[in-house]
């Protein structure tokens, strides 16, 4: 019987839990679909082990934060039935039924719906998840060899777990309203002339008003400090102590101006008072006032969400497209192997943390070593085993080979770097660069490498040679951005560089970025160096720092084949006279960092997209409900709007206006923040090169403003359709 | 001089029918109706609940469409004209007066009562000083810039009378004013409207089940079953004595003596 009851409920209250069971649904299904995510890796062909663990860490902290967000929108969801449905439960009381009885039903209901929503989100998802295996492969840039329907019972299970934790909280919600609620009270759910809450119009515009300048202080405070990420260890505590106050002040900042927002509307539009005594404005005014009062705290939160979708996403996204975009600059030939000198730095550093076994062995590089004789080992393992403990040796690949000898800017057994970004800086009376101002990253200076090994690479790349004199030199830097440009200033500017007592002048206005790296890297190897004379260097007697060997296979060499025949080696201790002076660094081929960098690129741009997706999707769900909700509360107004002699055009505008408030403040304020959190992204990002803001990112924000305003219009349209149904109504039977 | 008004009528309703539901489940709620209400009358319509009373209000007030029958204001036929043309008509040509007194609860009452001035466009300053001069009228004027809530339900009604009022409408229409008030206050509202009819010649036609009220009226129609039973005038007789005549046709009517007071 009671089911009965529940299930009739449930179909004649189909309109009011149809806005549920959407949001519910749209629960199951992306919850679902994301937490197949791993198994879309699995089949879209990507077997990197590595990339499959961040991901799983990832997603499992990403998971709880979309469980969060979903519960949020369920909650909401519930609070707008059970208000729609308070009347009818209070008749039940009145008719005699028990307490417990009522309850039961509502439960039977809440369960009914449920079910329909797991089962239909289920469903969704299986088929969404299918489809988003082949935006995966296409964002990881992979083939999909076999593919095969599948379904995770891992997801499944989640899922599940989910929806009933959910469930539980919803019941215990809504069986606490029925209990705590007067009779009177729910009979009387839809009573007239409720008591509006009304604030003083003066407190909220001085709320709005304090609410702005908190807003417009933390911008100042986040453009002028920046993120606390640049800051150095010692001043790390400091910086993000001042970071939390600045999110701190944005984010009551925010709540304030959504708190004031309907006192500052009404007294702005009161003072102009042939637009607030004209048409239906003072009662769109007024009706906004007095919803906004009672959402503004879930309008802050959808602020603060698109705030963070727009940022995440616009920043991800940026982030990858420039490391794809500098990846040819960045690795200039097939392969590269460092090797990195003991300086009086480090090599006592060495000694004790790194290898303290063999301490005895080390000791301070005073010159620089020949890698291409050196350069042979023993093949570790490999696919295939046969191979293991075979001898290789670069000559076996190698075809143009150039051997890059980076020194620091002091001699032997000095400490103080000469030549630093900060001193160029200062003498061209400039502001250091942002990344590097609060960081250590200058502390070590500028290296110095011989013309003749810049030359050789670039005779390898195809590019003429620069001269360079005796008493020139040229400053080389492959990261681009603002640290490219500051070289560039430097040398267009004529200024001179003092080195072991010599004054040198530029040897010309600018240097080419393509040719500056000096290994395969994946974000840049040369934040900056002085390309000096050889004759001068060997004079200078410098402190070596590094060497990398950078070689081209022999032509016709297949670059798998050669790649697969040097991988995996373990190689002979460098040795002069018996000790080393210093120790093997990164070897780097050209196509591991371009599959590396494919698969950074879709992870950044597969979070950001899905994240931002959920985020931007969530918020149009509940400012939906909001509205829809609006409106039915609304419709007696309508209804008395049209019986005065206000035609449905009016009426419409008015809804439209209400609504296009409600979608596009929030929205406004939103695009604000980011726009500034960008604004400083981009400045951090600079020294890598340009990060610009447009092709795919302007298209992913295309589909989510596509989305967001899909939510709008359709939100519109029911209104409208609920509006006009208010007004069709007889209103005496 | 109420003679010379007499003769231009301002309703004209004749063979007014309104059916209800489709084959074989029909409800004829008013069945061939006809009357006038001539400008500057006070004309109560009476009847039990079912009566067809509110339908016929609802008719002539363009908010139910008739099945057949004309209805005639101020010389028009209301019930050939198109949607857009009627709200225009209920804006310029009438007012209305509800049980409940239907007002907006975001609104102060002086938002309340200019609302049709604002959607006819009428500019600011004009709406300002015909607010207060309604307001006036109807004594709410230090309720202006309450909130409906913060009124009581005497006030409420009086301030939906002055929206009814504030256009200048050629009738005023009034579905049940006092059903939700208070004796006193009904009291209030009923003089309030015999004293607008009395001084401004406002036309008012008033749906009521309540003989107190209809004794206020110059004139009341009594509906029973969807027709029109009988009429009463109230002529130069007093008001005490035009409700004891009222009472007496209510109660001929037979078995409604409780519903109908």
């Amino acid at each position: 019987m009671l089911c009965k009851l529940a299930w009739g409920n449930v179909r004649r209250a189909g309109r009011d839990y149809l806005v549920y069971l959407l949001t519910l649904t749209l629960g199951v299904t992306v919850f679902y679909a994301f937490n197949t995510i791993s198994m879309q890796v699995d089949i879209a062909g990507i077997d990197e082990e590595g990339l499959a663990q961040v991901m799983g860490s990832m997603l499992g902290d990403l998971t709880y934060f979309l469980a969060g967000v979903m519960a949020f929108l369920m909650v909401y969801a519930n609070n707008f039935i059970m208000k729609r449905r308070k009347k009818e439960f209070g008749l039940y009381q009145v008719l005699g039924m028990g307490r417990g009885r009522v309850a039961t039903i509502m439960a039977l209901e809440t369960v009914i719906v449920s079910v329909v929503a797991f089962v239909a989100g289920i469903v969704l998802g299986v088929g969404l998840s299918q489809l988003m295996t082949f935006f995966t492969a296409s964002l990881f840039k992979t083939q999909i060899a076999n593919f095969h329907f599948f379904f995770s019972m891992h997801a499944f299970n989640l899922t599940l777990a989910c929806m009933l934790v959910m469930f539980v909280l919803t019941l215990l919600l809504n069986l606490r309203a029925v209990r705590r609620t007067k009779l009177i009270e729910l009979m009387g759910a839809e009573r007239r002339n409720e008591s509006i809450k009304t604030r003083n119009p003066w407190i909220a515009i001085a709320i709005f008003a304090v609410g702005a300048v908190l807003v417009g202080v933390a911008y100042y405070r986040l453009l002028r400090d920046g993120f606390p990420l640049t800051a150095t260890d010692s001043k790390l505590q400091e910086a993000m102590n001042q970071f939390g106050i600045t999110t701190a002040m944005v984010t009551v900042g925010t709540f304030a101006l959504f708190w004031g927002l309907s006192g500052m509307l009404i007294k702005l539009l009161q003072s102009l008072r042939g637009v607030y005594w004209r048409g239906l404005n003072m009662f769109t005014v007024r009706q906004l006032a007095a919803k906004v009062n009672t959402v503004c705290f879930s309008m802050g939160v959808i602020a603060m969400l698109l705030f963070l979708a727009i940022t995440s996403v616009t920043c991800g996204m940026s982030i990858a497209n420039v490391m794809n975009e500098n990846l040819e600059r960045y690795n200039p030939v097939d392969v590269s192997q460092t090797y990195v000198y003991y300086t009086p730095e480090t090599l006592d550093y060495y000694k004790e943390y790194v290898n303290p076994s063999e301490a005895d062995r080390m000791v301070l590089a005073d010159a620089t070593v020949d890698l291409y004789a050196a350069w042979h080992g023993e093949r570790k393992s490999a696919d295939n085993n046969d191979e293991t403990g075979k001898k290789v040796n670069i000559a076996d690949v190698a075809g143009e080979h150039v051997q890059i000898d980076s020194y620091l800017s002091y001699t032997l057994g000095g400490s103080d770097p000469s030549v630093t970004a900060g001193e160029m800086c200062k003498a061209m009376g400039e502001k250091l660069p942002k990344a590097l101002e609060a960081s250590n990253a200058d502390d070590m200076g500028l290296f110095v490498t011989p013309a003749s090994q810049y030359n050789k690479l670039r005779q390898m790349m195809g590019e003429e040679p620069v001269s360079i004199g005796r008493d020139q030199y040229l400053l080389t830097c492959d990261m681009g951005g603002e640290l490219g440009d500051l070289y560039t200033k430097y040398m267009a500017g004529g200024h001179t560089l003092s080195l072991g007592g010599h004054e040198l002048k530029p040897a010309t206005d600018r240097s080419d970025e393509d040719t500056a790296a000096i290994a395969n890297s994946a974000m840049g190897s040369n934040p900056g160096t002085v390309v000096v004379a050889d004759e001068l260097l060997s004079q200078l007697n410098l402190q070596p720092y590094s060497s990398s060997l950078l070689v081209n296979y022999k032509q016709g060499m297949d670059t798998t084949e050669a790649d697969e025949s040097i991988k995996y080696t373990l190689l002979d201790d460098l040795l002069v006279d018996g000790k080393k002076p210093g120790s093997w660094g990164t070897f780097i081929t050209r196509s591991e960092m371009y599959t590396q960098a494919a698969q950074m690129n879709g992870l950044i741009s597969y979070l950001a997209i899905y994240i931002g997706f959920v985020l931007v999707v969530a918020c149009a769900a509940i400012l939906s409900i909001q509205q829809l909700s609006n409106v039915a509360d609304g419709s007696r107004s309508y209804r008395v709007l049209a019986q005065i002699g206000c035609d449905d055009r009016q009426i419409r505008h008015s809804v439209m206006a209400q609504q296009a408030v409600f979608f596009l403040f929030p929205l406004a304020v939103g695009l604000a923040h980011s726009f500034v959190a960008l604004k400083v992204i981009i400045e951090l990002v600079s020294i890598f090169g340009n990060m610009s803001i447009g092709g795919t990112v302007g298209l992913t924000c295309a589909i989510f403003l596509a989305a967001y305003g899909g939510y709008f219009l359709v939100t519109y349209l029911m209104s409208a359709g609920m509006v006009q149904a208010a007004i069709a109504t007889r209103y005496s039977e | 001089m109420q003679t010379t008004h007499m003769a231009t009528p301002v309703l004209e309703v004749a063979h007014l029918e309104k059916v209800y539901g489709a084959l074989g489940n029909v409800t004829r709620a008013l069945n061939d109706v006809s009357f006038t209400v001539n400008r500057g009358e006070f004309v109560g319509i009476m009847g039990a609940s079912g009566s067809g009373k509110s339908t016929l209000l609802n008719c002539v007030s363009t908010i139910d469409s008739a099945t057949s029958g004309t209805i005639r204001i101020n010389g028009q036929d209301v019930t050939r004209m198109k949607q857009a043309k009627l709200s225009q008509f209920r804006r310029e040509e009438l007012g209305f007066i509800f049980q409940d007194s239907n007002l907006l609860d975001t609104l102060t009452a002086r938002e309340n009562i200019a609302l049709p001035l604002t959607i006819a466009r009428t500019n600011s300053a004009e709406i300002s000083t015909r607010v207060q001069d309604v307001a006036a009228r109807l004594s709410i004027s230090q309720v202006l810039d309450k909130y409906p809530y913060q009124m009581s339900g005497g006030q409420q009604q009086r301030v939906a009378a002055a929206r009814a009022l504030v256009t200048d409408p050629t009738m005023i229409m009034a579905d049940e004013p006092t059903g939700a008030l208070d004796s006193k206050s009904a009291r209030l509202l009923l003089e309030s409207l015999e004293a607008l009819n009395r001084r401004l010649r406002a036309t008012v036609l008033m749906v009521t089940h309540d003989s107190f009220a209809a004794s206020y009226t110059s004139r009341v129609l009594f509906i029973r079953d969807g027709k029109i039973f009988t009429e009463l005038r109230r002529g130069d007789t007093d008001r005490r004595e035009f409700f004891d005549r009222i009472m007496e046709v209510v109660a001929m009517m037979g078995g409604e003596g409780s519903d109908a007071l």
